[in-house]
């Protein structure tokens, strides 16, 4: 019973990491129908430079993490300029810009950080749940993550630019009629994705250490759970982020911890195939 | 020029060093499987990130079968069979997506295929396969590099011959046509579903015939030698001298592979810290993509062949269309204009359907 409770609580906050990295493909895609594959490069990167921020530059914990999160949101600004920055770039040729991107952040990252896996601890200590011993930095994820999805929510439907960045999503040509310009609200975007990215990053740094190449793993994972909803739904999004992180880390805990990754991918394919079908049904 | 080229290429291994032997058996095996994958992309539209993964099964086949005492000639014909049935299989389904579904889908199922060999002691495991046998018949084996790079060299010019006579071919003119819109092919009677299928499988039968020979010649078996950044090799192949090509595959792999050997001669010069070739191999890879695509996304030589075309008192030399048609569907695949309210795999967006 024990057992069951401490798989269900990590797996539910590994999920809400998922869930923010979806939701970064979320957000891009919405406005821009690209698909940024140098989504789990946000997280590696933030996580990074939180853990320099805390052990080079001694910043407290919480500040370094803000500078990871904000410089997440700054790359994501800059490769969004690479990959929808030139006109006539379609979709599908900025989705190969953005693997080219993640493929030189290795680098940068490589020879700023080295190859090694880095962690650092978040929150100290653990709590007991049903006699199980849960860390409580799983506590902190869930929550941040909770709170940063609402706010997303709020963002949306209650700011101008939350609203323009929608408008963009359900309708280009009409958005730029009335003066909203898709492009800039496309550079947000990828900005808002970084922003995304950064946070499931410094979350989840401390439960799993991270290295350069983490980023393909998490973008899998963040990719799975924003299938979901089409790519097109937040709410969606977490869900998709629960349901794949419980159901890896109940596999991992009682079949056997090499076939989590099988598991998701399995799922993903699964649910592209099932999503595919349907709308050849549909057409 | 082309025999003169071939000639060249063919007496070159005599010259080499053993290290720049091996650099040539694996170009070689390369420019196989970027030819098949620019098949697959340029011709037929199917984005693969995934395309390791046949090379894998070709060199895991080509492996098990010879440790388990058959010969390795009949491995190594069972090798790209192999890789094709699996194709053949997994793209029913798989093939159904399209654009970033595909790439994911098949991204996921390289993952999928080296984890399940990572579990699999059958397979070797996560260690792999040491002592693979050389290639040979009964007691006759190659064992001299030059041997390979003879066989590669062999290899290389029947899967380019097929490759230029495919895509000149009925089938490849469908391919093209179902590359650009995949309705309008079905609507003349262009098979697309078969159609697909088939070059999918073929162009995986080229990854494990070139992975069957790396497995004899290196010797050595594990996930690790397989990993997603060979598929992400193989994509800069194909795109960096203009996709869909067969020759811009055969100078891609080329290019990639010697400057690769440079940057590694560069990244271990005295002094370097030791993750110096890892990490220029990936700053080159990453900014050869993204300056392509960017820039060139026809390609450098289409590329600069327009430039060419449009300097002052130029005009487009209708021959360079012939020469290389299927350039035309790369820009159709990387710069299509398609119409806004299309969802970027093609299908209506649901505004669009609620309209209808």
């Amino acid at each position: 019973m024990s057992a069951l409770v401490e798989y269900l609580i990590s797996g539910v906050a590994i999920g809400c990491g998922f869930a923010l990295v979806g939701s970064g493909f979320v957000a891009i895609f919405r406005v821009t129908e690209v698909i940024n594959f140098a989504q789990g490069t946000f997280a590696v990167v933030a996580g990074f430079v939180a853990y320099s921020g805390l052990t080079s530059a001694g910043a407290p914990q919480g500040v370094a993490e803000a500078l990871g999160v904000l410089a997440a949101g700054a790359l994501g600004l800059a490769f969004g300029g690479a990959a929808i920055g030139r006109k006539h770039t379609s979709p599908l040729a900025s989705l190969v810009i953005t693997l080219g991107l993640a493929v030189t952040a290795y680098a940068g990252e490589i020879a700023i950080w080295g190859d090694q896996p880095i962690s650092f601890s978040g929150l100290q200590g653990d709590f007991v749940l049903a006699g199980a011993h849960l860390l409580r930095q799983y506590l902190l994820v869930i929550g941040v993550a909770l709170l940063v999805l609402l706010g997303l929510g709020v963002f949306f439907t209650r700011t101008y630019l939350g609203k323009g960045m929608t408008a963009c999503a359900s309708n280009r040509f009409a958005a730029e009629v009335v003066g909203i310009s898709v492009r800039r609200m496309g550079l947000l975007s990828f900005a808002l994705g970084g922003l995304l990215g950064g946070f499931a990053g410094v979350l989840l740094i401390p439960i799993q250490p991270l290295s350069f190449n983490s980023d393909i793993d998490l973008a899998i994972s963040g990719f799975a759970a924003a299938i979901f909803g089409g790519l097109r739904s937040f709410e969606m999004a977490l869900v998709g982020g629960l349901v794949l992180g419980v159901a890896e880390s109940l596999v991992g805990g009682y079949v056997q911890a090499s076939y989590e990754t099988v598991v998701a991918l399995g799922g993903m394919l699964l649910l592209m195939l099932w999503q595919a079908r349907r709308r050849v049904e549909l057409a | 020029m082309i025999l003169l080229l071939a000639a060249a290429s063919f007496l070159l291994p005599l010259w080499l060093s053993s290290a720049n032997l091996t650099v040539y058996i694996l170009l070689g095996l390369y420019a196989v499987t970027a030819i098949g994958l620019s098949l697959l992309m340029g011709l037929a539209g199917q984005v693969s990130l995934g395309q390791a993964v046949f090379f894998a099964i070709g060199a895991y086949t080509a492996a098990v079968l010879s440790l388990h005492g058959l010969s390795t000639v009949v491995a190594l014909v069972l090798a790209p069979l192999l890789a094709a049935a699996v194709a053949a299989v997994v793209g029913v389904p798989i093939l159904r997506l399209r654009g970033h579904h595909l790439a994911f889908a098949t991204l996921a199922f390289q993952l999928i295929v080296l984890s399940v060999i990572t579990n699999t002691p059958f397979l070797g495991g996560g260690l792999g396969f040491t002592a693979v046998p050389g290639l040979g018949i009964g007691k006759a084996t190659l064992s001299s590099s030059l041997g390979y790079a003879w066989l590669t060299w062999g290899l290389t010019v029947v899967v380019m011959v097929v490759t230029l006579n495919l895509i000149r071919s009925r089938p490849g003119r469908a391919l093209r046509a179902l590359a650009t819109s995949e309705a309008a092919a079905e609507s003349v009677g262009v098979p697309v579903v078969r159609y697909k299928l088939a070059v999918f499988a073929l162009s995986a039968a080229y990854a494990g015939v070139a992975g069957g020979i790396y497995v004899f010649f290196i010797g050595y078996a594990s996930p690790g030698s397989f990993p997603v950044e060979l598929s992400v090799e193989l994509v800069v192949m194909v795109v960096i001298f203009g996709l869909g090509s067969v020759w811009g595959a055969l100078f891609g792999a080329a290019g990639i592979s010697v400057l690769m050997q440079v940057l590694n001669q560069v990244g271990t010069l005295h002094g370097m810290p030791q993750y110096m070739p890892t990490l220029l191999s990936y700053a080159a890879y990453g900014l050869i993509l993204v300056v392509i695509v960017m820039f060139l996304p026809a390609g450098v030589l289409p590329g600069l062949r327009r430039l060419w075309a449009r300097r002052p008192g130029g005009r487009e030399d209708p021959m360079s269309r012939q020469i290389a048609p299927p350039i035309a569907s790369l820009r159709s695949l990387l710069r299509s204009t398609r119409p806004k309210t299309t969802r970027a795999d093609g299908t209506p967006s649901p505004e669009q359907t609620r309209r209808q």
